[in-house]
C-alpha cells in the first residue's frame, strides 16, 4: 500500500472575492521509502502540494490519506499531534529560533513527547551527529553558516524519526558546495535510513538526486520522469 | 517546566524591551501598593474606632469650636456613661513643614475613655500632674527624637490661642494600643490652651463613652436634639463616622487615590499589553514553524501568555519589594498625623495580585492572535 495517497485534490484561495484555483484534481501516490522531487515554474502549487502533504493546510477538494490516516479530516488539535509524530519539515530559509542553540533547536520537537531530559539528549546528539553538526550542540544560529543552519535544521526535522520528510527548496538559499552537501544529506536520509521524502525543488541539479521526479504546471500534473530512465 | 526554559529564552530575546515591560509593571504595582498604604493609613483611625464612643462637634464643621458648658448636658444624656473634651491646636514646631497633629484634651478623662493610649503608671502620673506637660507618640518621637524631659516649643498656628509660643515639657511617650488613636500625635493639657485663647471655655469636639453600642444612634439624635435651634448646633456621630468625616476634610480621597491607581494600572496594562503584541508580530515566523513541528494552538497560547505572565510577576515582585522597603515610617521619616504609613503584606498581596491580572490581561490578546496564526500565511510573509 501506497505511504501517501492524494486523490482528486484541489485547492483554491479566496482574495478580494476572487477565488484562485492552485491545484486542480491533482492524484498522486508515493510509496514507502520514495525520494520525490517536485518541480514546476514559481505558482505552479509546488509548495501548496507540500503544505497539504504536512497538514498545514486544507485542500478545497479531494482525499488526502497518508499511512492509514486521511489527514483532511482531522481537526486542528489532532493534526497537530499529527504532524509532531508523522512530518519533519525542512524550509528554504531554515527557520531555526535564533534565541535557541542548535541543541535545543533540534530538542524542540521532542518538547511535545513524554521523553526524559536524557532521553531527549541522546535523541538530540543523535540527529546532530546524523548531520555531522554533533559539536556545534552549544551554537546558536547566528555562529553558523549557511549550510550549516540547514543541516540543524535537518537534524530537527529528522529528530522524532518521522514518517515522512518534507523539503520546501532546502537548497534554495545555499552555495552550491552546501547545497551539495545538504542533498548529499537527504540522499543518505533515504537510501540509509530509508525515509520518504518529498522534496520541492526548482533547482535540476538538486532534483537529479530524487529517484522520482513529478513536474507541476498550473496546478496541474503535467508530467512524471523517471530519473535515471 | 520543560517550557520554562523556552519561556525565559524568549523573554530574553529583546533584553531592554522586556526590562522596560517589567519596570513598567514594577512602577505601577509600586504605586498601587504605595497609594493603598496611604489610603489605609488615613482610614486607620475609622477601622479602628471603637463602638462605645460617639463624637459630638458642631453641626457646621469641625473647625467651628463649642463651649465647654455643653459638657454637662451632654453628660445628663440617658446612655451616656462618660464624657471628654478635646480642640485641634495646629501650632508649629520650628518650622511649619515639621507638620504632626497635637491635641488640647482635657487630660484624666480622655486618657480614661482612650485606653489604646498606652503610657506607664508613672507617665501617666507625671504628665497629669503638669499643667504644660504633654504625651507624643512613640512614632512621633521617633521621627523629631523626643525623649522624657524635653522642651518642645510650639508657635501658634491658629490666632485664637494668642500669638505667645507654647513650651511643653514631654512628660510621657505613648504607644498606640488601637487603630483609633495613631502613634504621631502630641496630646496636652486643654487648660493650658485655654487660659491663653480669646474666647475661653471652647472645646473642638466632645467624645462620649456609651453603654450599649446599638443605641448609638437613638443617645446622638438625644444629644443633638439638646441644641438644636442654639447657636451651637451639634452633630453627634459614632466614633467611625467622625474619623471618616476627618479624613473626608482632604477631600475624598478614596476617590482621589484609587482613581490614580487605576489610571496608572490600566496605562500599564496597555503598555505591556502592546509590548506582548510586537513581541508576537515579531515572531510570527518562529511561530509558524512551531506550529508545523507540532505545537498544538494551546501549547503556543500557554507560551506567549506565560511569558507575559512571567514578566509581569517578576514586575510584581519588584515594586512590591520596593515599596515595601521605602513606604514606612522608617524610611519616610516625615513627621505626618497619618498613622504609621507603611506597605503591609497585604498591600503586597494586594500589587502581586495586580501584576498577576496585568500579565494576564496583557498576554490574553498576543497570545490568542499567535494560537489562531494561519501557519501557511505567516510562512508566505516571511518567504
Amino acid at each position: 500500500m501506497a505511504l501517501i495517497d492524494l486523490r482528486d485534490v484541489t485547492k483554491s484561495y479566496r482574495r478580494d472575492q476572487i477565488e484562485i484555483p492552485v491545484l486542480d484534481g491533482v492524484t498522486i501516490t508515493v510509496d514507502g521509502g520514495d525520494f520525490l522531487g517536485l518541480m514546476g515554474p514559481s505558482g505552479s502549487g509546488k509548495s501548496t502540494l507540500l503544505n497539504l502533504l504536512a497538514g498545514i493546510d486544507r485542500p478545497t477538494r479531494g482525499s488526502i490519506r497518508i499511512g492509514e490516516v486521511e489527514i483532511s479530516r482531522l481537526s486542528e488539535r489532532a493534526l497537530a499531534g499529527w504532524r509532531a509524530r508523522h512530518i519533519g519539515f525542512i524550509f528554504q530559509l531554515y527557520n531555526l529560533i535564533p534565541v535557541l542553540t542548535a541543541f535545543e533547536n533540534v530538542e524542540l520537537p521532542l518538547l511535545l513527547t513524554s521523553l526524559s531530559k536524557k532521553q531527549r539528549r541522546d535523541h538530540v546528539m543523535t540527529a546532530l551527529g546524523i548531520v555531522d553538526l554533533g559539536d556545534r550542540e552549544k551554537h546558536y544560529p547566528r555562529q553558523l553558516s549557511g549550510g550549516q543552519e540547514q543541516r540543524v535544521a535537518i537534524a530537527r526535522a529528522i529528530v522524532t524519526d518521522p514518517t515522512l520528510l518534507l523539503a520546501d527548496e532546502p537548497t534554495g538559499d545555499l552555495d552550491a558546495k552546501s547545497a551539495g552537501e545538504v542533498l548529499t544529506l537527504l540522499q543518505r536520509l533515504n537510501q540509509e535510513f530509508k525515509k520518504t521524502i518529498v522534496m520541492v525543488t526548482h533547482d535540476p541539479h538538486a532534483a537529479e538526486r530524487a529517484a522520482r521526479l513529478l513536474h507541476l504546471e498550473k496546478g496541474t500534473l503535467v508530467e512524471q520522469v523517471k530519473v535515471g530512465a | 517546566m520543560k517550557f520554562i526554559g523556552l519561556i525565559l529564552k524568549s523573554a530574553r530575546r529583546s533584553k531592554r524591551r522586556t526590562l522596560l515591560t517589567v519596570i513598567s509593571v514594577a512602577i505601577a504595582v509600586f504605586l498601587f501598593a504605595a497609594l493603598r498604604a496611604v489610603l489605609d493609613g488615613f482610614n486607620a483611625g475609622a477601622e479602628g474606632s471603637s463602638s462605645t464612643r460617639i463624637v459630638t462637634q458642631r453641626s457646621t464643621s469641625l473647625i467651628f469650636s463649642m463651649p465647654t458648658s455643653h459638657a454637662e448636658q451632654i453628660r445628663n444624656t440617658p446612655g451616656v456613661q462618660d464624657l471628654t473634651w478635646a480642640s485641634w491646636f495646629g501650632g508649629i514646631y520650628k518650622d511649619p513643614r515639621n507638620f504632626f497633629a497635637q491635641f488640647a484634651i482635657e487630660p484624666e478623662s480622655y486618657l480614661r475613655i482612650y485606653p489604646e493610649i498606652l503610657l506607664t503608671p508613672d507617665e501617666r502620673k507625671a504628665f497629669l500632674d503638669d499643667r504644660t506637660g504633654c504625651i507624643v507618640g512613640d512614632g512621633l518621637a521617633k521621627v523629631y527624637g523626643f525623649k522624657i524631659g524635653d522642651k518642645i516649643t510650639l508657635k501658634v498656628g491658629i490666632p485664637t490661642y494668642g500669638r505667645q509660643d507654647f513650651d511643653f515639657n514631654v512628660r510621657g511617650i505613648y504607644r498606640s494600643g488601637g487603630g483609633s488613636v495613631d502613634n504621631q500625635s502630641m496630646w496636652f493639657h486643654w487648660k493650658y490652651a485655654d487660659e491663653r485663647s480669646v474666647v475661653k471655655g471652647q472645646a473642638g469636639w466632645y467624645v462620649m463613652q456609651i453603654a450599649n453600642p446599638d443605641h448609638a444612634a437613638q443617645v446622638s439624635a438625644a444629644i443633638d436634639q439638646k441644641f438644636a435651634n442654639s447657636p451651637y448646633e451639634t452633630k453627634t456621630e459614632t466614633e467611625r463616622a467622625f474619623q471618616s468625616s476627618f479624613v473626608s476634610m482632604f477631600g475624598n480621597l478614596n476617590l482621589l487615590l484609587g482613581s490614580i491607581g487605576i489610571a496608572v494600572v490600566i496605562t500599564t496594562l496597555f503598555v505591556a499589553g502592546n509590548t506582548m503584541a510586537m513581541s508576537v508580530r515579531e515572531r510570527t515566523t518562529e511561530i509558524a514553524v512551531m506550529r508545523t513541528l507540532g505545537f498544538p494552538s494551546s501549547t503556543i497560547f500557554l507560551l506567549i501568555a506565560g511569558e507575559g505572565l512571567m514578566m509581569a510577576i517578576l514586575g510584581g515582585v519588584v515594586g512590591a519589594g520596593l515599596a515595601r522597603a521605602i513606604v514606612n515610617p522608617e524610611f519616610l521619616n516625615a513627621g505626618t498625623f497619618i498613622p504609621a504609613v507603611g506597605v503591609n503584606g497585604a498591600n503586597m498581596i494586594t500589587g502581586l495580585g495586580l501584576s498577576v491580572l496585568i500579565g494576564l490581561l496583557a498576554g490574553l490578546i498576543p497570545a490568542t492572535m499567535a494560537s489562531r496564526l494561519k501557519i501557511v500565511d505567516a510562512l508566505r510573509r516571511a518567504a
